[in-house]
C-alpha cells in the first residue's frame, strides 16, 4: 500500500508538484496519468526516496519514505525514466549487481535470476553484454533488476517508453503477472490507451496537481463520456491548450 | 562492508572492459620508464659522447698532407683514406652517398705550407642527410682548427714573436655541469612523473563512476537501493584507488626493470633501485593514492557529464604537480614541515628512495598521516556532495 499525502516539490522557481495526495493499493494496478512534465517522475522520485519532499508525507507498507527511508527501498522495486542499466555489463551481471546491492544471499540470488530470466523470456540476451540491446531488451533487463528482491510495491515511470507492439504486450503481461502476486503497481504513463487495458485504479494528475483519482468506471462517470481519452483530455485540463 | 565490495567490484569489472580506461590508466605507467630509460640514455651519450666516440670520416689527399693526417689520426679518429682522379668533383662523393663525410686536402697543401701561406680544406657532408655526419663535421673541423692554431702558434715562436699578438681576445668555455649532474637532472623528472602515474591510473574510473553513471541514467536506479548513500561512494573512491594503484604498481614494475638498462656506470654513477626501494616508494605512495582517487571522485561530482567531467579533471590532473615544481624552482630539501603536503611529500621522499638518500621514519610517518588526513577530509566532501539530492538533477 502506497499513501501519499500532500506532498510539495519545487526546484528553484518551478513547482514541480503541489498538493499531490492519492494512494495506490495492494493487489491492484495503479496509473498516474498525466502530460509531460506533470509531475508524474518527481511524484516518483519522492516515492522512491531520491527526491525529498519540501512538505507532505509518502508512506510505503507504513513506513514514511522520508524518515525510514532503507526499510522503504527494501520493499519497493523501481525502474526510473532512463532504463540506465550498465553496458559494459551483461543483463545477468546487471542485475546480479542489484541483488548483490540489496544483500542476498548467493544461492537465493542465483534462484530468483533464474526464475525472473525464464519468467521475463530473457534467456536468449541473458549473457550478452548490453551495449546495442533493443529498447524491448533494455526494458526487461532494468525491471529484473528491479524486481530482484521480489518487491511488494513495484514502481515504474513510463514503462512503455519506446516499446513496439508485441514489447509492450509482454510487458503488460508481467505486471498483470505482479498484480496477480499480490503486489502495489504503480505506474507513470501518458497514454490513455495503454491505462485503459491495464490498470484498475487511475490519478490523473496535471500541472502539478491531482486532478481525479479513483477507477475507470468512476472517470467515465465523472467525465461524462465513455471514451476515456476524451475523459482524460477534460479531467486534465489540456483542452485550453490543445 | 559487503556493499563497499560489490560496488567496488562491479566497477573493477566495468571499467576492465573498457578501452578507453585500461589505455588511460597504464600507457602512461607503461611507457614511463621507457620514456625515462631513453631519455637518460640521450643526456648521458651527449654528455659523454663528443669526446669519447671515435669519429669516422674519408680524407683524399692524405699524401699531400702527411703531417696533418698524422695529427688527425692521433686524435681518437678513425680515417678512410682515398684517392681522387684527376678532375673529379669530391662534392660527388658525399651526393652520390658513397661517403658522407669528406676532408678534401688540395694538391698543392705541402708547397703552400712550406711557404706559410694558407691552405683551405675542404670539409664535404650533406646537412639534409639524417645523420651524425653534421656532428662529426664539427669535430673534424676542430680537430683541424687545433691542428692549424698549434701550427701557427709554433711558427710565431720561431720567428720570435709573442703568439699571444695574434690571440688578442680569446674566451674560454667552461661547462660545470658533469655529465653526472645533467643525469641526475633528469633523474628528478621521475618523482613528477609517478605523481601522474598515480592520478591519470585513477582518472577515467572517477569520470566513469560519477559522472558517467550520471548520464547514462543508471544513478537513480542505483540510488534507489536499500544501501547508505557513504558506502555507495566509498566503494566508487576504493575502485578508483585500485586503478591508481594498479598504474603505480605497473609503473614500479616497468621502472625496476628498465632502470639497469641506462648506462650511468659510465660516468661512475650507480642507481641502486632494488626491490625494497621500490616498496618502499610503493609504501610512501599509498596515502597519496586514496588521495588521488578522493580528489577526483569530488571533482567529478559536480560534472554532469563525461565530458565536463574531463575538462575539470585534465586540469585537476596538474594541481599537485604545483607543489612540485615550486619546490623544485625554490630548491627546496626535504623537511618535516613540507612533509606535510601531500603530493610534495611524496615527491621528495621518492626521490630520496631513487638516489639512495636516507630517509626517516618520522618523515614518512608525518607525509602519510597529513596526506592520509586530507584524503578522509576529501572522502567525507564526496559522501557529503552524494547525500544531496542534486546529485541526481
Amino acid at each position: 500500500m502506497i499513501s501519499v499525502r500532500g506532498i510539495n516539490k519545487h526546484f528553484g522557481e518551478v513547482r514541480a508538484v503541489s498538493d499531490v495526495s492519492f494512494e495506490a493499493r495492494d493487489n491492484r494496478v495503479t496509473a498516474l496519468l498525466g502530460p509531460n512534465g506533470a509531475g508524474k517522475s518527481t511524484t516518483l522520485r519522492v516515492l522512491s526516496g531520491v527526491l525529498r519532499p519540501d512538505s507532505g508525507t509518502a508512506t510505503i507498507n507504513g513506513f514514511n519514505v522520508v524518515e525510514s527511508p532503507l526499510e522503504v527501498r527494501r520493499s519497493i522495486g523501481v525502474m526510473p525514466h532512463d532504463s540506465g542499466i550498465y553496458t559494459r555489463l551483461t543483463a545477468r551481471e546487471n542485475i546480479r549487481y542489484f541483488g548483490e546491492l540489496q544483500g542476498m544471499t548467493r544461492s537465493r540470488l542465483d534462484e530468483r535470476i533464474e526464475s525472473l530470466l525464464d519468467h521475463l523470456d530473457m534467456r536468449s540476451f541473458a549473457d550478452r553484454r548490453t551495449e546495442g540491446f533493443s529498447q524491448g531488451q533494455k526494458v526487461k533487463v532494468a525491471l529484473a533488476r528491479a524486481l530482484i528482491n521480489d518487491p511488494k510495491h513495484v514502481l515504474l515511470d513510463e514503462p512503455t517508453n519506446g516499446l513496439d507492439v508485441m514489447a509492450t504486450r509482454s510487458l503488460r503481461e508481467i505486471i498483470l503477472g505482479l498484480k496477480a502476486a499480490g503486489c502495489c503497481v504503480l505506474f507513470s504513463s501518458h497514454i490513455m490507451q495503454e491505462v485503459a487495458n491495464l490498470c484498475d485504479d487511475v490519478v490523473i494528475i496535471a500541472g502539478g496537481s491531482v486532478q481525479f483519482e479513483g477507477s475507470l468506471e468512476g472517470l467515465r462517470e465523472k467525465a461524462q463520456t465513455a471514451d476515456l481519452e476524451d475523459a482524460f483530455i477534460a479531467l486534465a485540463g489540456l483542452e485550453q491548450t490543445t | 562492508m559487503n556493499v563497499i565490495w560489490t560496488v567496488l567490484k562491479k566497477e573493477c569489472v566495468d571499467n576492465i572492459r573498457d578501452r578507453r580506461t585500461i589505455l588511460s590508466s597504464f600507457s602512461l605507467a607503461l611507457l614511463g620508464p621507457l620514456a625515462f630509460v631513453a631519455m637518460m640514455t640521450f643526456v648521458l651519450n651527449k654528455a659523454l659522447g663528443e669526446s669519447d666516440t671515435t669519429v669516422e670520416f674519408t680524407l683524399a689527399g692524405a699524401d699531400h698532407a702527411p703531417g696533418l693526417v698524422a695529427y688527425l689520426e692521433g686524435q681518437n679518429t678513425e680515417i678512410e683514406q682515398i684517392d681522387l682522379e684527376p678532375g673529379q668533383d669530391p662534392r660527388v662523393l658525399v651526393t652520390s652517398g658513397a661517403h658522407d663525410l669528406l676532408l678534401v686536402v688540395p694538391e698543392d697543401f705541402a708547397e703552400r705550407f712550406e711557404n706559410g701561406r694558407s691552405n683551405a680544406l675542404a670539409l664535404i657532408y650533406d646537412s639534409s642527410e639524417l645523420g651524425s655526419a653534421q656532428r662529426r663535421a664539427r669535430r673534424v673541423d676542430s680537430l683541424v682548427s687545433t691542428y692549424s692554431r698549434t701550427i701557427g702558434l709554433m711558427r710565431l715562436q720561431l720567428r720570435g714573436v709573442d703568439p699571444s699578438i695574434a690571440q688578442p681576445v680569446s674566451t674560454r668555455t667552461v661547462d660545470v655541469a658533469s655529465p653526472a649532474e645533467r643525469a641526475l637532472m633528469v633523474l628528478t623528472t621521475l618523482p613528477y612523473l609517478i605523481l601522474l602515474v598515480a592520478f591519470m591510473g585513477g582518472f577515467y574510473l572517477a569520470i566513469d563512476t560519477t559522472a558517467g553513471e550520471r548520464e547514462h541514467g543508471s544513478l537513480e536506479p542505483l540510488l534507489t537501493q536499500p544501501v547508505a548513500r557513504s558506502q555507495l561512494v566509498l566503494g566508487k573512491i576504493g575502485a578508483t584507488a585500485v586503478f591508481a594503484l594498479a598504474s603505480l604498481c605497473v609503473f614500479l614494475i616497468a621502472f625496476y626493470f628498465s632502470v639497469p638498462f641506462v648506462p650511468l656506470e659510465r660516468i661512475g654513477m650507480s642507481l641502486d633501485v632494488d626491490i625494497v626501494a621500490v616498496l618502499m616508494m610503493l609504501g610512501v605512495m599509498l596515502p597519496l593514492v586514496w588521495f588521488a582517487a578522493a580528489l577526483l571522485t569530488v571533482a567529478a561530482s559536480f560534472a554532469k557529464s563525461y565530458k565536463e567531467a574531463q575538462t575539470y579533471l585534465s586540469f585537476l590532473i596538474l594541481v599537485p604537480t604545483l607543489p612540485v615544481i615550486v619546490a623544485q624552482v625554490s630548491g627546496v630539501e626535504a623537511s618535516l614541515p613540507l612533509m606535510m603536503v601531500p603530493s610534495l611529500s611524496q615527491s621528495l621522499l621518492v626521490q630520496d628512495l631513487i638516489t639512495s638518500e636516507p630517509i626517516t621514519l618520522i618523515e614518512v610517518l608525518i607525509s602519510a598521516v597529513s596526506t592520509g588526513v586530507l584524503a578522509l577530509g576529501l572522502t567525507w566532501l564526496a559522501i557529503l556532495l552524494y547525500r544531496r539530492e542534486r546529485i541526481l538533477i
